[in-house]
């Protein structure tokens, strides 16, 4: 997507841990410029503190651009890891698409 | 749960299936154990941030090693778990969000401990009665 483009969607699927951080590191670069990130991970059954750590690093990277980003999850378990990490209301945390994209179309403030 | 019951498996650091091949073996053993979701995926949760601490260095320098997984059971209700490797665990703590994985293992786990002799052995102790592990309380974000 170009940088007039609204939205950017980063879609992962899989056991996302330590031994992918490349690959996911690889995938937030390559979203585009656009004013909304959708990171969809609803077909990752597992993440683990790697992957949260590089969210982190992707998240302050985008509030320091006035981007928004939306997680979009398919299973309880990265809910719960957050929930562990104290870092729940660190992100904004969907399970249903359409939410997610409401948020993301949305100007309310982050 | 009765008498006792063990895990030992030995892994690659440098292998990337490591991890995941950790996890699922101590999924297979914790339903065996007839230990039900959602208590064995925390368990998994908080095995797998010690797993990913072992196998960083190897990321990190590209030196290979070994990681160890020991699970066992011999009291009621109580798995121990260790996960052991011969990096140096001081270089690791430095990382960006390294300490995202223990507040991780130390709000699931009853009691955690660090032994650096030799290695980072990580040392977990979980209830596996989901009444008192429901009890354990919560940890400060």
């Amino acid at each position: 997507m170009n940088e007039q483009s609204s939205m950017d969607v980063v879609r992962l699927s899989g056991d996302l841990d330590i031994s992918r951080r490349a690959e996911l590191t690889d995938a937030l670069a390559r979203a585009g410029a656009g004013r909304a990130v959708l990171i969809d991970l609803s077909d990752v059954p597992y993440a683990d503190s790697t992957v949260i750590a590089e969210l982190l690093r992707f998240r302050n990277e985008a509030q320091e651009n006035g981007r928004r980003i939306a997680l979009l999850i398919g299973n309880a378990q990265f809910a719960r890891i957050l929930q562990y990490a104290g870092l729940t209301a660190a992100f904004q945390v969907f399970d249903e698409r359409g939410a997610a994209l409401t948020y993301l179309a949305g100007t309310d403030p982050m | 749960m009765t008498g006792r019951s063990e895990l030992r498996i030995n892994r690659d650091t440098g292998d990337p299936a490591t991890p995941k091949a950790l996890r699922h073996a101590l999924a297979s053993f914790l339903a065996a154990l007839r230990i039900e979701t959602p208590l064995r995926e925390d368990i998994i949760i908080a095995v797998g941030e010690a797993v990913a601490n072992a196998v960083e260095h190897a990321y990190r320098t590209g030196d290979s090693g070994t990681v160890e997984l020991h699970a066992s059971t011999d009291a009621e209700d109580v798995l121990l778990v260790d996960v052991f490797d011969r990096g140096a665990f001081i270089d690791r703590e430095l990382r960006e969000g390294r300490g995202l994985g223990l507040r991780i293992v130390r709000a699931i786990a009853r009691a955690v401990s660090i032994d650096t002799e030799g290695g980072t052995r990580i040392r977990m102790v979980f209830n596996t009665d989901p009444a008192a592990a429901q009890q354990k309380p919560a940890q400060p974000a």
